[in-house]
């Protein structure tokens, strides 16, 4: 976090840091006040922008190919960090050549981006020593979203910029422990630790700790709904996530949670998905219950009990071990810190993080041992895979575009005083005060055209469903674009939002949906 | 209290002296490290004398985050109040406190203890005791010493502690403080004067060490150049209204009402903390927002720098420098008034009236005559209910004390009604002074009280707080030609001044009354107009958007029909409640025909919530709307800032 306060040049793309990461950005101003410039490449006018030396008012989903129109300048015009190409990486030539026909012309007629402007900010990006990319959903939520990432990486490579400090490209994370839940293997592919099942190592590993097991690739949640369409998945257990709001498709969701049998809901509120459960779980808030969050920085940080769970909750821990109990498991932890003894165990990367350690100040793995300090920066003189790998990543429309049925691209995301589908924050005066309810952002031309006033309500239908909220009339959104936040359960965007998937991760295109607005 | 002894106290036996003090009241001494001080009761952490200044200032003990107002419960028919004044089990002593801190509690105990009277700071103030520790050493953005309200505790502290060396130098302030000196008598030496010479060279030194020095001879000068400066706009762009400043900040007296149920039937009302950087402080019901984001953080400034010492006499800013250390944007007060001071330098703009105006009118001679207490209101009882137009109802109502009509004394503009579970509405007293038996009010359902208050019926239990405001001033306006402007619901507030006059005729010349609505059934007080029109020198007139069949109306607006008034208007008085959009209209044209802009009586309408001040919801420049206002004339309205 400390190194963004000490870059040159911050370009920001997909992500709204002021307002969804308060405290990046205040690293953020701390850069600006030093003198560093601010590239924002975004389809809404947000904050940041006020601020910003030059600002893309990009296409929603169509960052590649103004990544790749980047590359294609600093090549051309002999940017590139040959030294840094040739020590560090492989496979350079390959992406060269598939990005020959990427010119800053071709990108705008896509992007919308003029050619110029691309031009500035690959030259701009390519010059400065340190240059740092921050991003979030902006980028992963798109039917392009894994390759606009490897894109990013290629870019970062070609001009040196990784593994020294304010350089990088660096993902902020959307929740508190969403880093956290992946080291701990809240993924289908890997155990803790990022292990791979299928490794032998990791099989023996985990054999010693564990006994004898069995592990079979799991499923991600696209793909487990489909599954409970489908009527192969019989029973689901969902542990403080309101999937209801926050995934894609919200009628195709609330149809496969009414047709699985059995539906366990374990959250700290009554959730919209909660309603649908056969047996819902009371767990303890942050407030009352031990333990450690992974935040962003990758540093492990201690959480101390303020007060007693209230009424019937517990701790989540607890309510797991109540079940693995029940189901006849051997169970040995007393306390969270047993817990980590045993991750200290299973994984490198956590292997020296105690709770004794992070008392009070955290740690960042990798920190295998209980005398290492924690690793501040990732990849510094190799990388994890010894050389860096060149990519191409061809761009291809997939998913929705506009059409005359729906002329608009609907973008979603969140506003500062909610957090995600307002479980918690709408329950607190001063939050829910801010935004007591949805909006949709309609650029004034928009709004004219089609006779929409302020405040009004409208109607917003998309190939899925349906919403109504009232209109937010704003020049910081494109023309032809709209906004929806996603917090809202009167105004859910993820009943507009569709199953369009990143090909390569299956992870939901939910910034990018085609619409159609009309008065109510 | 008599003299100012001097005292000194041996360093070593500070911590015994506290424990004696101990026996009888709480001591909070300062606990932790770094940045990270807070107050906490003596013996539970280890005391520190290694801190710059507490995290949060000392008027969190006092004037707390969240406190109780009263609670109520519902039996049968019948509403139950009770008022929750607080009361500490024991009386606390609060040691450590620093200059700027002992300052912000003088300007509390001012604001909260004069005209309206908070029941909830008095208890918990009368039970404290303040303990001041002169500071030795600057922190980043103090400056205290710049704005004058240190660097050594002046005022609001009871002790005051002055660390020199082997000892403390120790002051009295008040009786209280000197009853605290006399409690561990044995270890207080008195001394003389010849000490404080030492005392004002430690000042001096301090004060030379500061990192921070401003001159802030002429800011409010250079204020009034630059209300509407570019810089501005960046400080409203970098805001993101987390509004850790407000939460900071040792004279933020701001707070917002909370109903908090326990079921249907039982809740009590609290308040918390509010913060005028929170965008929607100050929007209405029906979106209405006077702030936008440039006057929303420039208001903060302002309040600190100016407005509350306008108002109050005390330094709105005391200098501690906390805003600047939490603000995660780097807005810092203190940049601002270095921007400031550059910009009326090099860029000054013509000061606007509001910003060189005189006028001040506020009235201080308020108090409430329920025994429950500001906040607590008294029930009463709904008799009948009106459908007036599609939207708009009037309710009739009578105290369940008979004693309060009574005592009823005719000198507001409006009444506070709770609606018990949902909240509080301010709502215009629309009956005339002599009516005493009964209370009506005239409402448009628009938020979430008045739909439920819509829902009532007969023999539904309301509670009513007031009445609050400056009225319309009545006896002024014998012997001259009235004309009544309102719109819609907006003619409510008028009618407590034309109850009257239609009972007395005679002490008025010509009375028009002009009612607009977009359509007639829109109107309010349709078939009382009728009646009023009876009378010779009363005459109503309509302005209408869509025709109307029922009555001889113009189709515009109400300003076509100004000009053919044939009026001698140097002997008239115009009553207006309209947007303040609308009044601006209508003023201009008065004028146009001749009136003194102070003969344009308005009412200004803001977002109420405490009815007396103290909520600073309704705060425009350095005037409370509900205690100052909503009724000015026009005069008065132009010179506040445009944020209404």
């Amino acid at each position: 976090m400390d190194d963004i306060s000490g870059a040159e040049l911050i370009l920001v793309i997909g992500s709204n840091t002021t307002e969804q990461h308060p405290l990046a950005s205040t690293r953020i101003f701390e850069a600006l006040e030093k003198g560093a410039e601010l590239y924002v490449v975004d389809p809404r006018r947000i904050r940041l922008t006020d601020f910003a030396h030059a600002y893309a008012a990009i296409e929603p989903g169509t960052n590649l190919p103004m990544i790749n129109a980047m590359i294609h300048v600093i090549i051309k015009d002999n940017l590139v960090d040959r030294d840094f190409i040739k020590k560090r990486t492989e496979n350079y030539e390959e992406m060269k050549k598939s990005v020959e026909n990427c010119t800053p012309e071709w990108a705008e007629s896509i992007s919308k981006v003029p050619a110029d402007t691309i031009r500035q900010f690959a030259h701009k990006y390519a010059t400065t020593d340190k240059a740092m990319i921050l991003f979030t959903m902006g980028v992963t939520q798109q039917t392009t979203g894994v390759k606009s990432i490897r894109a990013l990486a290629n870019l970062a490579m070609i001009t040196g910029h990784v593994g020294r400090p304010s350089t990088g490209i660096n993902p902020l994370r959307g929740q508190n422990n969403v880093q956290g839940a992946g080291d701990m293997a809240a993924l289908p592919d890997f155990l803790p630790g990022y292990q791979r099942p299928e490794w032998q190592q990791t099989k023996d590993r985990f054999t010693k700790i564990w006994g004898d097991f069995s592990c079979l690739r799991g499923r991600n949640i696209i793909e487990m709904f489909n599954l409970m369409d489908e009527g192969i998945m019989k029973a689901a257990y969902i542990v403080g996530e309101n999937p209801i709001l926050s995934d894609p498709d919200q009628n195709h969701t609330i149809h496969c949670l009414e047709k699985i049998p059995f539906l366990v809901v374990q959250d700290i509120f009554l959730t919209e998905t909660a309603e649908y459960a056969d047996v819902v779980l009371p767990a303890a808030s942050f407030l009352e219950r031990e333990g450690t969050y992974t935040n962003t920085d990758r540093r492990v940080q201690m959480i101390h009990k303020v007060i007693e769970p209230v009424g019937d909750s517990k701790p989540d821990w607890e309510i797991m071990i109540e079940i693995m109990k029940r189901v006849g498991m051997d169970v040995k932890y007393q306390c969270p810190s047993d817990i980590m003894d045993e991750i200290n165990e299973a994984t490198e990367i956590y292997g020296g993080i105690t709770h004794e350690r992070i008392h009070d100040v955290g740690i960042q793995w990798p920190c295998p041992d209980k005398e290492h300090p924690g690793t501040p920066i990732l990849h510094v003189g190799e990388f994890k895979r010894g050389k860096g790998l060149f990519t191409v990543n061809d761009f291809e429309f997939i998913g929705d575009q506009r059409t005359d049925e729906y002329p608009y691209l609907l973008t979603t995301g969140r506003v500062t005083h909610q957090y995600h589908t307002g479980t918690m924050t709408r329950k607190v005066w001063t939050l829910a005060r801010e935004y007591p309810h949805g909006f949709v952002e309609i650029h004034p031309k928009d709004a004219e055209n089609l006779g929409i006033k302020n405040h009004q309500p409208v109607k917003i239908t998309s190939a899925r469903g349906s919403i109504v909220a009232p209109a937010l009339i704003t020049d910081r959104i494109n023309e032809k674009t709209l906004f929806v936040p996603f917090h809202f359960s009167e105004s859910p965007a993820n009943r507009l939002t569709g199953q369009n998937l990143d090909p390569i991760i299956n992870i939901p295109a939910l910034k990018v949906s085609a619409v159609r607005i009309e008065v109510e | 209290m008599e003299g100012n002894k001097l005292y000194t106290l041996k360093r070593e036996n500070l911590d015994q002296v506290l424990n004696i003090w101990n026996k009888k009241s709480s001591v909070y001494v300062p606990v932790g490290q770094g940045k990270d001080i807070n107050l906490m009761p003596l013996g539970e952490a280890e005391r520190t004398e290694d801190y710059i200044n507490l995290t949060l200032p000392v008027k969190e003990m006092i004037f707390e985050q969240k406190e109780n107002l009263f609670k109520w419960k519902r039996n049968e028919q019948e509403i139950e109040v009770d008022s929750l004044a607080h009361q500490h089990r024991k009386d606390r002593i609060l040691y450590g406190v620093r200059a700027c801190d002992t300052y912000g509690v003088a300007y509390t105990d001012r604001f909260f203890l004069q005209e309206f009277p908070d029941p909830n700071y008095q208890s918990r103030r009368s039970q404290t005791t303040i303990i001041a520790v002169n500071c030795l050493e600057a922190g980043q953005h103090c400056f205290c010493t710049s704005v004058g309200t240190g660097v050594f505790s002046t005022i609001g502290h009871d002790l005051a502690f002055t660390p020199m060396g082997s000892y403390f130098l120790v002051e009295a302030g008040t009786d209280k403080g000197q009853a605290l000196v006399s409690e561990a008598g044995t270890f207080f030496n008195e001394t003389d004067d010849n000490i404080l010479k030492k005392k004002n060279a430690l000042k001096e030194k301090t004060e030379e060490s500061f990192p921070l020095k401003m001159d802030l001879t002429n800011l409010w000068e250079d204020m009034s150049k630059t209300f509407n400066a570019a810089f501005w706009t960046d400080e409203a762009n970098a805001c993101i209204g987390c509004t850790g400043c407000t939460n900071v900040c040792p004279t933020c007296t701001c707070f917002n009402v909370v109903e908090e149920n326990s079921d249907l039937n039982q809740g009590q009302r609290v308040r918390y903390w509010d913060s005028c950087q929170s965008d929607h402080f100050t929007r209405n019901a029906e979106h209405h927002n006077p702030r936008d984001s440039v006057s929303r953080v420039r208001y903060r400034i302002y309040d600190k720098l100016k407005y509350i010492e306008e108002r109050f006499g005390f330094k709105g800013c005391s200098g501690c420098g906390r805003c600047t250390d939490v603000c995660p944007t780097y807005i810092s007060i203190i940049d601002i008034i270095a921007s400031t001071q550059k910009a009326a330098k090099e860029n000054p703009e013509p000061p606007a009236i509001h910003q060189t105006t005189a006028i001040r009118h506020e009235i201080k001679d308020r108090e409430l005559k329920s025994l429950k207490g500001l906040y607590t209101p008294d029930i009463a009882t709904i008799t009948r209910v009106k459908q007036e137009t599609p939207e708009i109802k009037r309710i009739f109502m009578k105290y369940d004390d008979p004693d309060l009509h009574k005592n009823y004394e005719y000198k507001g503009q409006f009444f506070q009604v709770t609606v018990f579970g949902e909240g509080e509405v301010p709502l215009s007293i629309p009956f005339g002074p002599d009516q005493t038996d009964e209370l009506v009010f005239d409402f448009k359902n628009v938020g979430s009280v008045t739909n439920v208050l819509y829902q009532m019926k007969e023999g539904d239990k309301v509670g009513l707080r007031g009445p609050y405001g400056r009225a319309f001033p009545y006896d002024i306006l014998k012997g001259r030609n009235l004309i009544f402007i309102g719109s819609g619901v907006a003619m409510a507030p008028l009618r407590t001044v034309i109850e009257p006059v239609v009972k007395h005729p005679n002490d008025f010349n010509q009375v028009i009354i002009l009612a607009s609505a977009l359509r007639y059934e829109k109107l309010i007080y349709k078939d009382e107009m009728k009646e009023w029109e009876k009378n010779k020198n009363l005459t109503v007139k309509y302005a209408l958007k869509d025709p109307s069949d029922e009555v001889d109306a113009h189709v515009g607006y109400v300003n076509d029909l100004l000009p053919e008034l044939d009026l001698d208007w140097s002997n008239t008085t115009a009553l207006v409640c309209a947007s303040p959009r609308r009044i601006k209209k209508v003023a201009r044209d008065l004028m146009d025909l001749g009136m003194k802009p102070s003969d344009i009586l308005v009412t200004l309408e803001t977002h109420m919530r405490c009815g007396a001040g103290k909520c600073g919801h309704c705060k425009v420049g350095s005037h409370y709307m509900c205690v100052d206002g909503p009724v000015f004339n026009y005069e008065e309205m132009m010179a506040l800032p445009p944020e209404y």
